[in-house]
C-alpha cells in the first residue's frame, strides 16, 4: 500500500459515541485498539536531536515559535536515544560518524523511525562519491521518509513528519486473525502474521 | 591592512629588505600584498630558517598560522603562513617537496601550532615531517588507505566499511 492511498484518520471518523441513555453526557467512546494506538503514537513522536550540518539549523528553527513543530505533538527533542522513537538525520553523514549513528539507532527502542532530512542524508548530496561522506544514511539504517532540499525549509520537514504520521497510522497493533489462530508458526499465512509472531514490525 | 601595532612597526618594504638581508636561504622575497611578503625556501634549509625567523630582531614571526599542502601533479608544495605581531605583517614560505620523496623537517619544535597542521598535511597529502613527535592521521581514521587530496588518489573500498 502506497502512502498516497492512506487518508488521515481523524478522531471523529474512528471514534463512536454509544447512545447510552443512562449517562448524562457521552463520556464513553468505542473505537478500535489499532486506531487508538496508532493515533496516539503518531501524535506523540519524540524526535532524536541528530543535527549534523546546516539542516540542523532548519530543524531547530522548526522547533521555535515561528514554525512551531509542537503543533504536531513532536516538539520534545530528546538528547538520548533511549527516550526517542524518531531519528531525524539532519545533515551530512561522514565515514567517522557512520558507526556512531548506527549504534545510536540501535539503542533506540522499537518501534522507531528514521527521517533522512536534506540532500546529504538522502544521497550524500553535493558530497556524493566523496572520499569521506556516506552516500546517504540509508546505507546504514533503514529510512522511512526522505526530505529533499539543501537544506529543506521547516515546511518541508513538516510535510515529511506528516507523511511519517500516515505511515505510523498504517501500523497494526492487533495481530491478524491468522496469527491469533491456534496454528504453528509455519502455518501463519500472511507476512503481517509472521512478523507479529516474530515480534518485528512490518514496513510498508 | 590593519593599523600597525606599536611604535616599532616597520613598513612592509622595510620588512622585505630585512628578509633579503638574511642570505640565500630565503629565495627571492617580494611584497605580494600590502601586508604580505612571499618567498621560496629550499626544503633542506627550512628548519634553520624557521628558527632564525622566529627570533628575527624587530620582526619575529612568532605565529605559524597555517601550513598548506598543494599537489601540482609533478611535485608537492608546502606553504607556511607566518605572522609577525611586532611588525603586523605576514610571511608566506613556499617549499618544494619532491613527489618521489615527500619528506620535510618538522617545525613543530619552533611553532607548537605547526604540530596539527603537519599532521593534517600528512593525513591529506602524505608529506612526512621528520622529527615530528606524533605524526598520526588527524582527520581520517587510523587505518585509512591513501592520502585523499593527492591528485592521483583512487578511493579504496576498504575505506568505506559502511557503504
Amino acid at each position: 500500500m502506497g502512502l498516497t492511498d492512506l487518508d488521515f484518520k481523524t478522531f471523529a471518523e474512528h471514534v463512536h459515541y454509544p447512545n447510552i441513555s443512562q449517562f448524562e453526557r457521552p463520556n464513553v467512546v468505542t473505537t478500535t485498539v489499532d486506531f487508538i494506538f496508532s493515533w496516539a503514537r503518531s501524535h506523540s513522536v519524540f524526535p532524536f536531536t541528530y543535527g549534523l550540518a546546516c539542516c540542523a539549523i532548519e530543524m531547530l528553527s522548526s522547533g521555535f515559535a515561528r514554525y512551531d513543530v509542537a503543533r504536531y505533538g513532536m516538539e520534545v527533542f530528546r538528547p538520548t536515544p533511549r527516550q526517542c522513537d524518531l531519528m531525524i538525520v539532519a545533515g551530512t553523514v561522514n565515514e567517522k560518524m557512520a558507526p556512531v549513528l548506527k549504534l545510536l539507532y540501535e539503542q533506540m527502542a522499537e518501534p522507531k523511525w528514521v527521517i533522512a532530512m536534506g540532500a546529504c542524508a538522502t544521497s550524500g548530496g553535493p558530497f556524493y562519491d566523496s572520499y569521506n561522506v556516506v552516500n546517504g544514511v540509508d546505507k546504514i539504517v533503514p529510512v522511512d521518509v526522505y526530505i529533499p532540499g539543501c537544506p529543506p525549509r521547516p515546511e518541508a520537514l513538516f510535510q515529511g513528519l506528516l507523511e511519517l504520521q500516515k505511515k505510523i497510522q498504517a501500523m497494526r497493533i492487533v495481530p491478524p486473525v491468522a496469527a491469533l489462530a491456534d496454528a504453528p508458526p509455519a502455518a501463519q499465512a500472511t507476512p503481517e502474521a509472521a512478523a507479529f509472531a516474530a515480534g518485528t514490525k512490518v514496513r510498508s | 591592512m590593519l593599523p600597525a601595532i606599536g611604535s616599532a612597526a616597520l613598513s612592509i618594504d622595510a620588512v622585505a629588505a630585512r628578509l633579503a638581508d638574511l642570505g640565500d636561504d630565503l629565495i627571492d622575497p617580494r611584497v605580494q600584498e600590502p601586508d604580505t611578503v612571499v618567498a621560496v625556501v629550499a626544503g633542506g634549509r627550512l628548519h634553520d630558517l624557521a628558527v632564525a625567523l622566529r627570533a628575527l630582531d624587530g620582526i619575529a614571526y612568532e605565529s605559524c598560522n597555517f601550513i598548506a599542502a598543494v599537489d601540482y601533479g609533478d611535485r608537492f608544495e608546502a606553504v607556511y603562513h607566518l605572522y609577525s605581531f611586532a611588525s603586523n605583517t605576514y610571511l608566506e614560505l613556499h617549499v618544494d617537496v619532491p613527489r618521489d620523496k615527500p619528506v620535510l623537517a618538522t617545525v613543530s619544535d619552533v611553532w607548537p601550532a605547526a604540530d596539527w597542521h603537519e599532521r593534517e598535511a600528512w593525513d591529506m597529502m602524505g608529506i612526512r615531517f621528520e622529527g615530528h613527535p606524533d605524526l598520526r592521521r588527524i582527520l581520517l581514521s587510523d587505518d585509512w588507505v591513501g592520502h585523499p587530496l593527492r591528485k592521483d588518489y583512487v578511493d579504496s573500498v576498504e575505506n568505506h566499511p559502511h557503504a
